[in-house]
């Protein structure tokens, strides 16, 4: 035996050959260290599991063969991999066999099925893989089966039903499916059966009833469906149910109510209906109740004043209705209350003030109305505390001055009214504190100026007050900030050092001064709105260093001097608003570098100059709004670039010329104005502008068209033919000849092959042009061509019978008594020479290919 | 922006309908299911936060005044992954352009019936037009150019009657192009370099998806 062991050392790897060498000195192997013999000197056991030895290496060379009397081998938490030797069979005696927490790979071996003293296997954290081999059967005194933690997969072997002596299962977390054995029942030592994190399907079993000693009963994260079957009131001995993140439907049964020592019950994340049944409240000894996010509907039971051990009630994301029961107050050891997200209505009990206990309390997303109950100030451990979102009103309570240990405090989308609790940060622990659109006055808490803990502060939609330099300070852990109304003073240079804050949002309010060029420190910033204040001075030019930032708005405020050109380094700009102040100087050039620009909103300052033809490049912008300012110049032809183009407001600016011809490819726009311009001549032929109305239009030096208060133009080259009524997309305008030849090339084929061979006829007598015209030796082009003119009177539309995108087709009775279809290609207006050619040459191609009955075959 | 917030009318009925477990906040757990779908090697997207209420502080996502996602701007921002069918919680997406998602394009984004601009150009996207687009009623903008989508381009878009630009180029279509509705006016450039893509449909007389 110590020969074998020593054998299996010396192919281990050379640090652990060595670490065994110093626990394996002396002659006589029974002193080895976790190695124990029998008077005869034998081994029986090996314990290598207990030292964190770390031993790595395989067990290929450790031969089961030399160890008859092996009763314990236990090599759990060490770093052994490869397989699991099949001659592991050959300890014939053994009763525990413990490798969890190891590096083992592939599949469990089938001789595992010889190991018929077994009582405890315990293969978990491994990495084994395949099915769990149907061999199990022969285990008849086995007890315990841990396989959790591997990546099993296949279904859970019938044959495991045999196995009556067996009281622990555990094959969590594979990837095992099928189904559970509906005789799973026979099982009747089982007492813990662990089947959480596989793909198992189908339905629970109702024989689960017979498992009268089932303590722990975990299948959560499964894919089960059907209902949760009443036999499970059976099972008195249930002391924890975990149903949860399954498809499991239909009601809670009442029976659950016989559960008197389940202690831990969890059955969220299904779809569960009906309403949580009374008889909840006879689970004396409940410590965790966890529903959320069922279709559960009804009234919280009153019985549940009855849980006085409840540790955790988590009922969100249901459809609960009626009033939180006063008797909650009875749970007096409740440390989490979760019942947001439910049509609860009705005020916050008073009786909330006794869950002295309670640490979390969120209520969000209800209907609750009245007032916040001063006695919520006893809940002095609370450390979250979310009521947004709900129908509040009456003074925020002083009480919550005791609230010293807050984390998190969300009283947003309310009606309450009053001031913050001044101590809101007192303990140091706060992260996150949001107010918003609330009635709210007084100041901004002092506690949270030297709050270092600071993430996410949002206290927009309120009247606070405060002097926005004095209240706040640095915070080098704020990500978000966004307040409104009434907050004064100046910009600190503070909000530099801020270098985790990703949002400074300062909006309607009343601060004034420059903005200082520290800010460009705070390189995090994708959003920066100070729009409706009121301060002043120059941008800085340090607003460059903010290369992070998508949205920039700073409108409605006195700003003044050049638009900064580093503005054009923001190559992350989403949307810049600079409207409303009093920038003057060019647009710069630069801009045209902000390629992700959508919204350009320019407006209302005194910007001069013309338009730099680099924003055409921009080609994410959707809108663009430069009016109102001293703009001169044309419109730079580049426009129609602007490929997703939707509103554009150019009005009130002294831009000049026409509007060039680039811009009929902005097809997208849908809004357009260019009043209170110099703008002349024919106006776009796009629907924005056909459908603007006259104000869109107005005040300028000549612009033509056909739109409201426009006059028609009058193109020189059409002057006699008045073709106003044409449809504007598409204007069949006729090639002579080219067209013709195309109409005569369409129903004939041929052309390329046939139009030399024609050259020599084409003076032949038009008597000649009998019979089928449509052989190739009968062809005449220029014949053919003026009978279908004289045939179709010219193309009269009478005798058009269809119409495509691409051209129209007309009925022509020719001479010779055949009944012919033309189709006559259009030439669309903006479409170059070249596309047309490309499309005639599609046509020709498609044609060569076509095998129609009614076409002539080239 | 006036046309946007017409489109954020239309939608506000169809919150009510969802059930109260998805509705606080349907459009951020889909934006998020999304982002899971995704590697983000340059973090463009950590601001999305699924535990907060909704998604309207998250950057390159635009909501209108009822906090309703109608914008999605996630151009050239080296992010990879396949898009799933939770984006079509959404109305308004926009602007993935330039990045290398994969993958097929989701049919259920033709549920998008407020979706306005979809530039999915410049990815590796395979497989088919979808059909379903043709209920994008609201569409103007589609630029699916430079990907390495089959099939030829489903009829079923000529039913989109307010298509004002329309972008497949550098793909691998086949059959013909439509003439209906919107086909009418779009330019040869919007079809270039589909190798089996004959020339405009002869209606009757060639089966659209002639050559596929």
């Amino acid at each position: 035996e110590a020969e074998a062991l020593l054998k299996w050392k010396a192919s281990l790897p050379i640090n652990t050959q060595t670490l065994l060498s110093s626990l394996w000195g002396g002659s006589n192997h029974c002193n080895w260290t976790g190695i124990t013999c029998n008077n005869a000197g034998s081994i029986t056991k090996v314990i290598l599991g207990e030292y964190e030895l770390k031993l790595r290496g395989t067990l290929h060379n450790l031969n089961f063969f030399y160890f008859p009397n092996l009763i314990w081998l236990q090599l759990r938490n060490n770093s052994l991999y490869g397989s699991i030797p099949s001659n592991i069979g050959n300890l014939s005696n053994l009763k525990f066999l413990d490798l969890s927490y190891n590096n083992f790979s592939g599949n469990i071996p089938l001789e595992i099925g010889l190991l018929k003293s077994l009582s405890l296997i315990s293969l978990g954290d491994n990495s084994l893989s395949g099915s769990i081999p149907r061999e199990i059967r022969k285990l008849s005194t086995i007890s315990y089966i841990y396989f959790m933690r591997n990546n099993l997969t296949g279904p859970i072997p019938i044959e495991i039903l045999n196995l009556t002596k067996l009281h622990d299962l555990d094959l969590s977390q594979n990837n095992i499916s099928g189904s559970i054995p509906s005789d799973i029942g026979r099982l009747s030592s089982l007492s813990i059966l662990f089947l959480n994190q596989n793909h198992l399907t189908g339905t629970i079993p109702i024989s689960i009833g017979d498992l009268q000693n089932l303590s722990q009963f975990v299948l959560v994260d499964n894919r089960l469906n059907g209902s949760i079957p009443k036999e499970i009131g059976m099972v008195t001995s249930l002391r924890l149910l975990d149903l949860s993140n399954n498809h499991l439907s239909g009601p809670i049964p009442t029976c659950i109510g016989n559960l008197s020592n389940m202690k831990w019950l969890y059955l969220w994340s299904n779809n569960l209906s009906g309403s949580i049944p009374n008889e909840i409240g006879m689970l004396k000894s409940l410590l965790a109740f966890q529903l959320a996010n069922n279709n559960l509907t009804g009234v919280i039971p009153h019985s549940i004043g009855n849980l006085t051990n409840l540790d955790n009630l988590v009922l969100n994301f249901n459809g609960l209705s009626g009033s939180i029961p006063s008797e909650i107050g009875m749970l007096k050891s409740l440390f989490d209350l979760q019942l947001s997200d439910n049509n609860l209505t009705g005020v916050i009990p008073d009786s909330i003030g006794n869950l002295t206990n309670l640490g979390n309390l969120v209520l969000h997303f209800n209907g609750l109305s009245g007032s916040i109950p001063t006695s919520m100030g006893n809940l002095n451990k609370l450390s979250i505390l979310e009521i947004c979102e709900n129908s509040l009103s009456g003074l925020v309570p002083q009480t919550l001055n005791n609230l010293t240990h807050l984390r998190i405090l969300d009283l947003s989308h309310n009606h309450l009214s009053g001031s913050l609790p001044e101590n809101v940060c007192l303990g140091g622990l706060l992260t996150r504190i949001a107010a918003i659109k609330n009635n709210l006055t007084g100041l901004i808490p002092s506690s949270l100026r030297n709050c270092t803990s600071l993430y996410r502060v949002r206290l927009e939609g309120n009247h606070l007050t405060a002097n926005i330099s004095e209240a706040f300070g640095i915070y080098p852990n704020l990500n978000f900030i966004s307040l409104s109304n009434n907050i004064f003073g100046e910009l600190s240079s503070n909000w530099g050092q801020c270098h985790n804050l990703t949002s400074l949002k300062i909006t309607n309010n009343n601060i004034s001064g420059k903005i200082p060029f520290q800010l460009g420190l705070a390189t995090q910033l994708q959003e920066l709105d100070l729009s409706s204040n009121h301060l002043n001075g120059e941008l800085p030019k340090e607003l460059g260093k903010l290369t992070m930032v998508s949205r920039l708005y700073l409108s409605d405020n006195q700003f003044s001097g050049k638009i900064p050109l580093e503005i054009g380094l923001l190559s992350k700009l989403e949307q810049l608003d600079l409207a409303l102040n009093n920038l003057s100087g060019p647009i710069p050039d630069d801009l045209g570098n902000c390629f992700k620009l959508f919204n350009l909103n320019l407006s209302k300052n005194n910007l001069e100059e013309s338009i730099p033809s680099s924003i055409s490049y921009i080609n994410a912008l959707q809108s663009l709004d430069l009016s109102q300012n001293s703009l001169i110049g044309g419109i730079p032809q580049q426009f129609g670039k602007l490929q997703s183009l939707e509103v554009l407001n150019l009005s009130h600016n002294m831009l000049n010329g026409s509007i060039p011809e680039a811009f009929n490819k902005l097809r997208g726009l849908r809004f357009v104005n260019i009043s209170f311009n110099q703008f002349e001549g024919p106006i776009p032929n796009l629907k924005a502008f056909h459908e603007a109305s006259f104000d869109a239009l107005r005040n300028n030096k000549g612009l033509c068209g056909n739109a409201t208060g426009l006059m028609a133009c009058v193109p020189s080259f059409l002057a006699n033919h008045g073709h106003g009524k044409r449809t504007k997309v598409i204007i069949s305008v006729m090639l002579p000849l080219f067209g013709g030849l195309l109409l005569l090339f369409l129903l004939v084929g041929s052309f390329f092959t046939f139009y030399k061979k024609t050259q020599t006829k084409e003076s032949e007598p038009r008597e000649e042009q009998q019979g089928d015209i449509f052989t190739v030796l009968g062809f005449n082009g220029r014949v053919l061509h003026d009978n279908i003119i004289e045939a179709t009177e010219d193309f009269s539309s009478d005798y058009c019978i269809g119409s495509g995108g691409y051209g129209s087709v007309y009925k022509a009775a020719l001479p010779t008594g055949q009944v012919v279809a033309v189709k006559k290609l259009y030439r669309s207006e903006d479409n170059i020479h070249i596309n047309n050619l490309k499309a005639f040459e599609s046509e020709v191609m498609a044609l060569l290919e076509i095998r129609h009955r009614n076409i002539v075959q080239m | 922006m006036a046309p946007l917030s017409v489109i954020s009318l239309s939608l506000c009925f169809l919150l009510p309908l969802l059930s109260p477990a998805i509705s606080t906040n349907s459009e951020g757990n889909a934006l998020h299911a999304l982002r899971r779908r995704l590697s983000d090697p340059t973090n463009v997207l950590q601001s999305w936060d699924p535990t907060l209420v909704n998604p309207c502080t998250w950057f390159h996502v635009t909501c209108d005044s009822n906090n309703h996602v109608i914008r999605l701007d996630l151009g050239n921002s080296n992010i990879s992954g396949t898009l799933g069918p939770e984006l079509a919680q959404l109305r308004h997406l926009q602007e993935l352009y330039k990045n290398d998602i994969s993958g097929e394009i989701p049919k259920d984004l033709g549920n998008l019936k407020n979706l306005v601009g979809l530039d999915l150009y410049g990815n590796r996207f395979e497989g088919e037009i979808p059909k379903s687009f043709s209920g994008l009623k609201s569409l103007r903008f589609l630029r699916l150019n430079n990907n390495n989508l089959t099939g030829s381009i489903p009829r079923e878009l000529t039913a989109l009657s307010n298509l004002k630009v329309f972008d497949v180029s550098n793909n691998d279509l086949c059959g013909t192009i439509p003439v209906d509705g919107p086909f009418g006016m779009f330019s040869m450039p919007s079809y270039a370099n589909n190798m089996r893509l004959n020339g405009p449909e002869l209606k009757g007389l060639v089966p659209y998806n002639f050559g596929c």
